[in-house]
C-alpha cells in the first residue's frame, strides 16, 4: 500500500479516540496501585490496554499487507466460520453474568460476536455488490435480511441483546443499497408502538396516536387556521387530562374531534389520507394490545423483569438503577469544565460499576465535563462523516457497502453506549468503540477501520 | 447501477447528526442545566448499602420464645476513604485493639484480587452491642469506617441445642451457587435453622445513600423512595414443648441415648433430644469462646455433636415384638387369642434338641400375655411362621412380605421429617440375606432373632417413637415433624398434613394395646405404674458388645392418647431399669404438669442422679 493514499483524517481520528480511551482507563485505575515500577504497570488495566493497542497496530499493518481482494473473495467462508463460532460458543463458552459469550484460552478471552459483526459486514457487502443481486427482486431482499437475522438469532441464544441490536445497524447499509423506504417506515412505526406500549400505559399511547392523527388531519384541511388552533388547544387539554388521570375521557374527546376532522376531509376528497390514518390507528391499537398481552401471558416472570429493567432502567428496584443513577451523578458532577484529569472523585471511589469498560463515558463526563463530552461526541460524528465521504468516493460497490456497514456499527455502538450511561438507552453491555477497555473490542474495531483504510487506498485500482 | 439511491447518503448523515445531537442535549441537560447532580458544588455520590433482614424467631408450641435475635456489629472499612491524618490511637482505644492489629486488619494483600482499596471489606467482626454504642458516637470522626448490623441468635433456655441447630458463615460453595448469600453472611448450619433457612432468613434490602467526597453519608437518596426494604424472616412456631424438652434433657444428664416424644393424633414432635448435648449458647455467634467450644466438642469421645435421635441406628430389642405380632395377625398366621406354650426355652427342632432360652413366666401365652412377659419363644415362632408361610424352602417371599410391612411403619426408610440428617435404620430383606449367605442358602432359623428385635434389624429412636404413635392411633400416623406454623399464613408442607396407613386392620391393635397396658399393670414394667394414668408401654433390652441398652416405648392415656414416647438409653441395662422410669416421668410431667406422689418424686430424684457416663 502506498502511503500517499492513506486517508490521514480517518487514521488521526482513530488514533485520537484510542489515546482518549487509554487516558481514561489510566484515570480509572489510578490510585489502585501504581506505586510499584514498570513490571507492575503491565499488570494494571492501563498496562494491559497498552499491550492491546500494540497488538492492534500490528494487526492493522497486517491488514495493510494483505491484498484487498482477499476479503471479498473469502467473505462467504469468513461468514460461515463466524457463524460456526457463534454456535460453538453456546457449548464451549464460559458463562459470565448469565451470558455464554466468551471463549477462554488461558488468560486470553475472545468474543465471537465481535468477529461476527466484521464477518457479517464482509458477507453482506459482498452479496450486495455481486453481479445479479437486485433489490427489485423480493428473494434478494430476503437473503440480505437473512444474512443479518442468522447472527442475531445466534447471539440471542447466549443471550446477548446488545450484540443483537448492533447487527440491526446493517439496515443502514441496506438502506443505502436500495432497500425500499416503505420497509423502514413500517418497521419504524411497528417498533415504536411496541416499545411505547411496553413503556407506558396503553391508553396514553393511544391518546398520543390519535392526537398525532388529529394534527396531520388538521394540517390537511382547507380552512387551515381554525382546525390547527383547535387541535393545539385539544392537544394541551388532552395532555392535561392524561396527567390528571382522566386518560379514557381524553381518548374519547380526542377521538370525537378526529372523527369530525375525518368527516371534513372525506368531503374534501381526501379519502385516501383518512383511510390510511384510520388503518394506522387500528393497526397501532391492535399491536399495542397484543404486545402487552404477549408480554404478560407468554413471557416468564424473570423475562418480564428483565425487559422491564431494560426499558425503564431508572425504575425503583431495578438492578440497573444503581448503575444508571451513579453514572448520571458522575457525568452530571463534571459540570461544564469537568474536575480535571485524575481528579474525578467518583471515578476514584469506584462509584460506578464497569467504569473502564461499558461505562467509560462517565469518567470522561466527570473529569472533562461537558466540553469533554462534547469533544468525544464530535470526534465520533467527524469519524462517521468521514466514513460516509470515503464510502461515497469508492468505485467498487463492495468497498462502499463495507464502509457503510462499519459506519453503522460504530454509530450504534456510540449512540447506545453513551446513551445508556445517561439513562437514554437500555443498559446492554456494548462498548464505546476504541475507547472502552477490552482487547477483543479494540482489536476488532481496529481491524474494521484498517480494512476501510486499505480499501480506500486502493480505490483507483479497479 | 445504484446511482438511483445515491441521495440516500443524506438521510444517513442526517441520522448520524440527529443521534449525536440527542446525546449532546442530554449531556448538556445533565452537566450544564440540571443542578441536582452537583449540589453545593461538592462531590456527592450515591452509594448502595445492603440492609440485612432480621431473622425469624423460633417459638415452642405454647408460643414460648426459644430463639431470639441478638445484635452484633461488624466494622467495615473502605481503604480509599480513610483520612490519612486520623487519630489512630483513639480509634484503637475505642475498639480495644492494639496498633498491630489495626495495621494488620487494614493493610490487606491488594495484589491477591480478593480486596480492593475502593470496596468496603471487613475490618473487625463481632463487636458486641454494648461496645458498639461506645464507638458509635465517635464514628463520624473516622470516615471510611461503616458499621454493619448483624443478627445473631440468643437463647433463653439452655436446652434443645440439637433440634434448633446453629448459625455459621456461608462457605464459598454456597456463596458461588446461590444468589442470596455474600461473603460473611450467616446461614443455618444444622437443625431447624438449616431445615427452615429459606423461611427464617427473609430477604435483603438495599439502601441508597448520598455520600460526600470523603465517603461520609450525607442523607438518603430520593428520600428513601428508591430503597428496597429488607423483608424480615418468618417466625417459626415449632411443635416442641420446651418444658417437656427441658425436663427430659435434665433426666438424661450423664446418660447416653435419646428421647423422642410425639403427639400421636398430629405427628407433632413434642420433644426430641440426644444426650450428651450442649448449651445452645456455647455455639452462638456472639460467644467469644465459640471456636474453642466447637473444637472441644469435636474432640470429645462422647460426641456431643452426634445426634442420636435420628442418626443412630439401634437394635430395637423387644419393643419390636409389637410389630411382629401385628403382622402375624394381619397375615392370619395367628389369632389374637391363640396360645402358644413356652416352658422357658425354644426348641425349633422339637423336644430334646438344641434350645434357646426365654425367661420364666406363665406357660400359655397369647398376644397380650406374650407382650406382658416379653416372651421370646412366642415371637421366634411367630416370626418364623411369617417367613415360612409359603413353605420352609421359600423364606424369601415370606420375609419380603414382612419387610414391606416394616417399610410402611417407616423402618428402613427415612420418614421424611423436617429434621435434617435423618437416618434410615436397617430393614433386612431377602436381597440382603442373599448377599450375606448366598442365594437360597438361608432359612428362617438363621434370622429368627429379628423376631425379637435383635440381629440385623435396626431403627432410629424417631422411628421407635413413631411406632408408639402408630399403635396409639391404631394403624395410622402423620410423618413426625417439628414445624407447626409460621407467623404469616404459610402452611407447613402438605406431607405433614397427610394421614398415612400402615396396612394393618385397626382391630388388631386392640390386643397389642391390651398387652402394652398389662406390661405396666402386671408385666415387665410394673415398677413405673402410675395408678390414675393408663400408660401402655413396652420394654426392650438390647444385647450388644457392652452392657445392654435399656429401651422403652409408650403412649398415654390409653383412650385418646396425648403423647407417644420412645426412650433409648445406651448401656442402661434392662428396659425397666432406666428407660421405663424416665419415660414414665416424662409422660406424667406432660399429662399432669407435675410429679405428684412422693414415691414418684423419689424415682425422679434417683433418675436425675443416675450416672451412666464415667467422669473423665
Amino acid at each position: 500500500m502506498s502511503d500517499r493514499n492513506l486517508d490521514w483524517i480517518t487514521f488521526s481520528l482513530y488514533i485520537c479516540l484510542v489515546i482518549v480511551g487509554w487516558l481514561m482507563i489510566f484515570a480509572v485505575g489510578y490510585d489502585d496501585g501504581y506505586e510499584a515500577g514498570i513490571g507492575n504497570f503491565f499488570g494494571t488495566e492501563a498496562g494491559k490496554q497498552t499491550i492491546w493497542i500494540g497488538i492492534s497496530l500490528v494487526a492493522m499493518i497486517f491488514i495493510f499487507i494483505i491484498d484487498w481482494k482477499f476479503w471479498q473473495t473469502f467473505s462467504t467462508i469468513i461468514y460461515v466460520l463466524a457463524m460456526v463460532l457463534l454456535v460453538l460458543v453456546l457449548f464451549f463458552g464460559v458463562k459470565i453474568k448469565g451470558q455464554v459469550s466468551w471463549f477462554r484460552f488461558g488468560s486470553f478471552a475472545f468474543q465471537p460476536a465481535e468477529f461476527a459483526k466484521f464477518a457479517t459486514c464482509l458477507a453482506l457487502s459482498s452479496y450486495l455488490s455481486s453481479y445479479g443481486t437486485s433489490f427489485k427482486i423480493n428473494r434478494h431482499r430476503l437473503i440480505a435480511l437473512g444474512l443479518i437475522s442468522l447472527p442475531i438469532g445466534l447471539v440471542m441464544l447466549q443471550p446477548d441483546a446488545g450484540s443483537a441490536l448492533v447487527f440491526s445497524s446493517f439496515l443502514i447499509m441496506l438502506f443505502r443499497a436500495g432497500m425500499p423506504s416503505s420497509y423502514y417506515l413500517i418497521g419504524g412505526f411497528v417498533s415504536t408502538i411496541l416499545l411505547l406500549s411496553l413503556m407506558y400505559p396503553i391508553p396514553n399511547v393511544l391518546v398520543g396516536m390519535v392526537l398525532l392523527s388529529v394534527i396531520i388531519f388538521a394540517a390537511n384541511t382547507k380552512k387551515t387556521l381554525y382546525p390547527i388552533l383547535g387541535s393545539i388547544v385539544l392537544a394541551a387539554a388532552s395532555y392535561f387530562l392524561v396527567v390528571k388521570g382522566y386518560t379514557i375521557e381524553a381518548l374519547i374527546a380526542s377521538f370525537v374531534i378526529l372523527s369530525t376532522l375525518g368527516y371534513l376531509l372525506w368531503n374534501d376528497r381526501k379519502q385516501r389520507l383518512v383511510t390510511i390514518f384510520y388503518g394506522f390507528l387500528i393497526v397501532g391499537t391492535v399491536l399495542a394490545y397484543s404486545a402487552n398481552y404477549a408480554f404478560n401471558n407468554f413471557l416468564k416472570s424473570h423475562q418480564q423483569v428483565r425487559i422491564d429493567a431494560w426499558l425503564n432502567p431508572e425504575k425503583p428496584g431495578s438492578k440497573e438503577l444503581y448503575q444508571v443513577v451513579q453514572s448520571k451523578y458522575a457525568i452530571g458532577s463534571g459540570g461544564i469544565q469537568g474536575k480535571g484529569f485524575l481528579q474525578g472523585m467518583m471515578t476514584k471511589l469506584d462509584y460506578v460499576p464497569e467504569q473502564d469498560t461499558d461505562f467509560i463515558f462517565c469518567t470522561i463526563g466527570e473529569e472533562q465535563g461537558f466540553l469533554g463530552s462534547m469533544s468525544i461526541m464530535l470526534l465520533f460524528l467527524m469519524l462517521l462523516f468521514r466514513l460516509v465521504i470515503i464510502a461515497e468516493r469508492q468505485r467498487s460497490s463492495f468497498s462502499r457497502y463495507y464502509i457503510y456497514g462499519i459506519a453503522g456499527i460504530i454509530f450504534v455502538h456510540f449512540f447506545i453506549n453513551i446513551g445508556m450511561t445517561m439513562g437514554l438507552a437500555p443498559v446492554i453491555g456494548i462498548t464505546l468503540p476504541f475507547v472502552s477497555r477490552g482487547g477483543s473490542s479494540l482489536l476488532i474495531f481496529t481491524l474494521m477501520i484498517a480494512l476501510v483504510l486499505k480499501l480506500d487506498s486502493n480505490r483507483y485500482h479497479i | 447501477m445504484d446511482d438511483r439511491y445515491k441521495d440516500r447518503y443524506q438521510v444517513i448523515l442526517a441520522l448520524f447528526i440527529i443521534g449525536t445531537v440527542v446525546l449532546l442535549f442530554k449531556a448538556m441537560q445533565l452537566q450544564v442545566f440540571d443542578n441536582k447532580y452537583k449540589t453545593g458544588g461538592e462531590n456527592i455520590a450515591v452509594d448502595q448499602v445492603t440492609t440485612f433482614p432480621s431473622r425469624g424467631l423460633i417459638y415452642d408450641r405454647n408460643k414460648k420464645l426459644i430463639v431470639y435475635n441478638d445484635a452484633l456489629y461488624d466494622l467495615m472499612v473502605t481503604y480509599n476513604q480513610i483520612n490519612p491524618q486520623m487519630d489512630t490511637a483513639k480509634f484503637c482505644r475505642l475498639l480495644d485493639i492494639d496498633k498491630n492489629t489495626f495495621e494488620k486488619n487494614l493493610n490487606k494483600n491488594w495484589r491477591s484480587g480478593r480486596f480492593s482499596k475502593r470496596k468496603p471489606f471487613l475490618f473487625l467482626s463481632k463487636i458486641s452491642a454494648k461496645k458498639f454504642t461506645r464507638i458509635q458516637e465517635s464514628l463520624y470522626e473516622f470516615p471510611g469506617f461503616t458499621p454493619r448490623l448483624r443478627n445473631v441468635r440468643g437463647y433463653p433456655y439452655p436446652y434443645a441445642a440439637h433440634l434448633l441447630g446453629y448459625l455459621g458463615e456461608a462457605n464459598q460453595t454456597v456463596i458461588d451457587t446461590s444468589e442470596f448469600y455474600g461473603l460473611g453472611d450467616y446461614k443455618g448450619v444444622s437443625g431447624l435453622e438449616l431445615s427452615y433457612e429459606e423461611q427464617l432468613r427473609g430477604e435483603k434490602g438495599t439502601r441508597f445513600l448520598l455520600k460526600d467526597k470523603f465517603g461520609r453519608e450525607v442523607e438518603s437518596f430520593n428520600n428513601g423512595d428508591s430503597d428496597i426494604l429488607p423483608i424480615s424472616g418468618k417466625d417459626l412456631i415449632t411443635t416442641i414443648d420446651i418444658d417437656l424438652q427441658g425436663y427430659c434433657e435434665e433426666l438424661m444428664q450423664n446418660k447416653r441415648g435419646s428421647i423422642v416424644a410425639i403427639e400421636p393424633q398430629s405427628g407433632e414432635v413434642l420433644t426430641i433430644l440426644s444426650s450428651p448435648t450442649y448449651d445452645p449458647k456455647s455455639l452462638a455467634l456472639s460467644n467469644s469462646d465459640r471456636g474453642k467450644n466447637i473444637k472441644q466438642m469435636s474432640d470429645d469421645p462422647l460426641k456431643p455433636f452426634f445426634d442420636r435421635s435420628v442418626m443412630s441406628k439401634y437394635p430395637p430389642g423387644s419393643i419390636f415384638k409389637t410389630i411382629v405380632g401385628l403382622v402375624a395377625m394381619e397375615e392370619a398366621i395367628i389369632g389374637f387369642s391363640d396360645r402358644l406354650i413356652c416352658k422357658g426355652s425354644y426348641h425349633p427342632g422339637g423336644p430334646g434338641t438344641k434350645g434357646y432360652k426365654c425367661h420364666k413366666h406363665e406357660v400359655q401365652v397369647d398376644i397380650p400375655r406374650s407382650l406382658q412377659h416379653s416372651c421370646n419363644t412366642y415371637y421366634w415362632r411367630v416370626f418364623r411362621d411369617i417367613v415360612d408361610q409359603y413353605g420352609e424352602s421359600l423364606p424369601r417371599r415370606g420375609l419380603d412380605i414382612f419387610s414391606d410391612y416394616l417399610n410402611k411403619f417407616g423402618v428402613g426408610l427415612q420418614l421424611g421429617t423436617d429434621y435434617p440428617r435423618e437416618g434410615k435404620g436397617h430393614n433386612p430383606n431377602s436381597t440382603y440375606y442373599d448377599k450375606r449367605y448366598g442365594e437360597g442358602k438361608w432359612k428362617s432359623g438363621y434370622i429368627q432373632s429379628v423376631g425379637i428385635g435383635q440381629g440385623e434389624i435396626e431403627m432410629t429412636t424417631l422411628q421407635m417413637a413413631n411406632l408408639a404413635a402408630i399403635i396409639a392411633n391404631k394403624g395410622t400416623f402423620y410423618i413426625p415433624h417439628l414445624a407447626k406454623s409460621f407467623s404469616d399464613t404459610t402452611q407447613i408442607d402438605k406431607k405433614y398434613r397427610t394421614r398415612r396407613e400402615v396396612g394393618i386392620s385397626s382391630y388388631h391393635f386392640n390386643s397389642v394395646t391390651e398387652g402394652m397396658e398389662r406390661v405396666l399393670k402386671y408385666g415387665t414394667a410394673q415398677n413405673v405404674l402410675i395408678p390414675d394414668i393408663a400408660i401402655c408401654g413396652k420394654t426392650g433390652t438390647s444385647q450388644n458388645a457392652g452392657k445392654d441398652h435399656s429401651i422403652f416405648i409408650a403412649f398415654a392415656p390409653k383412650e385418646n392418647p396425648k403423647i407417644a414416647i420412645a426412650v433409648y438409653i445406651e448401656n442402661g441395662g434392662f428396659g425397666n431399669e432406666v428407660a421405663a422410669p424416665i419415660a414414665s416421668l416424662a409422660l406424667e410431667k406432660y399429662i399432669r404438669g407435675d410429679i405428684k406422689e412422693e414415691y414418684r418424686q423419689r424415682l425422679e430424684k434417683r433418675m436425675l442422679a443416675k450416672k451412666l457416663i464415667k467422669e473423665p
